[in-house]
């Protein structure tokens, strides 16, 4: 090992000690510089984004061939397609000349990419098709034995409509990286008779001047709901004195005990969820007293019900599915330690009645993105936490520890209706708001951490 | 007798008058007098975009960046910021609204349409830092009980890559 390998790997382990995770002794503190340091930034890019798997799109943005979008992992422009054959392929979105986009445009349809630059051509499948005059090029031989097409992402992998990419191919399969996770994009997807997720036309796009993980804590965060959102929950509980059976309410079986609950899994992810009486909010699916009961016979009692309850969840590193009064995915792209661009779509199930989708579209725009009533004021927080964190000498924050004493494993009631098996729960009063379902992700991060220095020693 | 009134309405000193207005309102923070220029059942819509070129064109079934009804969802957001209980509001950042390019004609009795294009300036004390927000207005005024209301307004933002917060007095 020589000197730089083993000062990157020095390194790269001393970032991994920022996080102090001690479950025995109930110790889980984050060193403010995690939000910061542009050196921790640089390592996140490097060994987590483009390490391990990230959310690019649904199937359904790009359901007939030559349908394509364009997304990030990381700092890599991705242009992910559908073949003229059908088949999904994502590659990274740089011509194989000169490095230029190859596609520079949001979505579309097109058989064919051509770079602007040098004309060099490639097919949907991201073969190159045409090397703008190679025969008068004086080329060396070399170069006609190189391979000269779209370079794809090393992994590509779907679940249930949820396509995936990692640029490293060190990574579990789809189905192993999401494990029990999966269950709660079922719960989304098997709202729809026929299996399908799709975003409702129209996306937001948005950035706050804050590190991303400001983001993903939120999305797991039921603590902050009362505080940061009053004036929201004002608004609702004004409405809901009028409420009518088109705002969709329902209700939870008599002898459901009222809490608030999280699971965690591997590799980074984890759901919040609430089990309440008084809703704030009703629910598309609630609109349709007969959906809602077809939906129940195809699906069974328990998992109707927790379709109808809210669920935020967190798949790391970059994606949250909401499911509560409208259906949210949000996924974020890193800019800047302090800077964080987010896209955020209406997710819903294919097919739902006229009614439904509209109360959903409002649900929506009420809630989330820089416009919405609740979204807007997580904004303004995270910038107050990223001004707030450089207090370095203050020490590590005191955000951790909610629910710590209460970490459980093995099967509850509520693993059991579910059928599933998460590496940790928590469950609690209404009000309880844990913080330890931030740990997998956190866990994860210091695991790819770990990894990377591992790696640079060889 | 409506007929030959409505040939004397000079559509653009209507339509000037009350943009400006507005424009001083919203820069004022003068809300309630802000709202009340618009009639209850007044639609405010500002489109999403689609792609680089399209706006979204169905309300009940694409997605938009605000959508309005009526009246109220804009009186909520008020409430929300006089509640003092929403933190994009404290402190609310300073705007200065300008508008130009009006074209105003009316569209039938009683009814003047009109577009226009705007640039909001906003400074947030809270971090020191300033964004533009541009784009273009469609207006439809009625006149309501004597008096010229704001029937529809369409807000097509077209630097649509918002930072941290968008709401009624920065667009």
């Amino acid at each position: 090992m020589n000197n730089t390998q083993q000062g990157q790997a020095t390194r790269l382990m001393a970032i991994s000690k920022l996080i102090d995770d001690r479950p025995d002794e109930a110790i889980f503190q984050i060193d403010r510089r995690l939000f910061s340091d542009p050196d921790v930034f640089e390592a996140e890019l490097r060994y987590i984004f483009e390490a391990t798997w990230n959310f690019i799109g649904l199937e359904s943005q790009i359901s007939k061939p030559n349908d394509f979008v364009t997304t990030n992992i990381g700092r890599h422009p991705i242009l992910l397609m559908r073949g003229t054959d059908g088949k999904i392929g994502a590659f990274l979105n740089t011509c194989r000349h000169r490095g230029t986009i190859v596609c520079p445009f949001k979505q579309g349809r097109q058989k064919f990419h051509v770079c602007r630059y040098h004309g060099w051509a490639y097919d949907s499948n991201g073969r190159n098709v045409s090397i703008t005059e190679e025969a008068s090029g004086q080329y060396p031989r070399s170069f006609s034995n190189e391979n000269h097409d779209l370079i794809p992402v090393a992994r590509l992998g779907s679940y249930r409509g949820f396509i995936f990419a990692s640029l490293s191919p060190d990574v579990p399969p789809i189905d192993d990286f999401l494990g029990d996770a999966r269950t709660f994009l079922d719960l989304i997807v098997d709202q729809s008779d026929t299996g399908e997720v799709e975003f409702v036309p129209g996306a937001s796009t948005y950035t706050f001047d804050g590190n991303w993980k400001l983001q993903f804590e939120n999305g797991l965060d039921y603590y902050h709901f009362s505080t940061t959102h009053s004036s929201y929950v004002d608004i609702l509980k004004k409405r809901n004195v009028s409420a009518g059976p088109e705002a969709g309410f329902t209700s939870e079986p008599e002898d459901e005990q009222e809490g608030q609950g999280s699971f965690s899994f591997d590799y980074g992810h984890a759901v919040n969820w609430s089990i309440k009486r008084t809703q704030l909010y009703g629910r598309p699916l609630g609109v349709d007293p007969a959906r809602l009961e077809a939906v129940r016979q195809r699906v069974g009692n328990a998992r109707a019900k927790w379709m109808l309850r809210q669920r935020n969840l967190t798949i790391f590193p970059n994606l949250q599915v909401i499911d509560i009064l409208s259906a949210q995915v949000r996924t974020w792209r890193p800019v800047a330690p302090d800077k964080t661009e987010m896209v955020s779509h209406c997710l819903a199930p294919v097919g739902e009645s006229t009614a439904a989708r509209t109360l959903r579209i409002r649900n929506y725009e009420d809630f989330f993105n820089a416009s919405g009533l609740a979204s807007s004021d997580d904004n303004v927080m995270y910038e107050f936490c990223q001004t707030g964190y450089e207090a370095t000498t203050a020490g590590p924050t005191q955000g951790y520890l909610r629910g710590a004493a209460g970490v459980s494993r093995g099967n509850s009631v509520h693993t059991r209706e579910l059928g599933i098996n998460p590496r940790e729960w928590s469950f609690g009063a209404p009000s309880f708001g844990g913080e330890a379902n931030f740990y997998p992700g956190y866990r994860e991060w210091r695991r790819l951490m770990e990894r990377a220095a591992q790696e640079a020693k060889v | 007798m409506s007929s030959n009134a409505s040939v004397l309405v000079d559509a653009r000193r209507v339509a000037e008058a009350i943009l400006f207005r507005e424009a001083r309102l919203l820069d004022h923070g003068n809300w309630s007098e802000w709202v009340a220029m618009y009639r209850e059942d007044a639609v405010y819509w500002v489109p999403a975009w689609l792609d680089e070129y399209k706006t979204t064109q169905d309300p009940t079934t694409q997605v938009s960046l605000l959508y309005h009804a009526s009246r109220r969802g804009l009186e909520e957001r008020i409430a929300r910021i006089e509640s003092r209980k929403s933190i994009t509001a404290l402190p609310l950042p300073r705007t200065v609204h300008q508008i130009s390019n009006l074209e105003a004609r009316e569209t039938g009795p009683c009814e003047i349409s009109c577009q226009s294009v705007f640039a909001v300036h906003v400074y947030d004390p809270r971090v020191s830092k300033e964004h533009a927000r541009y784009g273009s207005y469609q207006h439809t005024l009625t006149l309501d009980g004597g008096e010229w209301k704001i029937a529809r307004k369409i807000i097509t933002l077209a630097n649509d890559n918002v930072a941290t917060v968008l709401d009624f007095y920065s667009i």
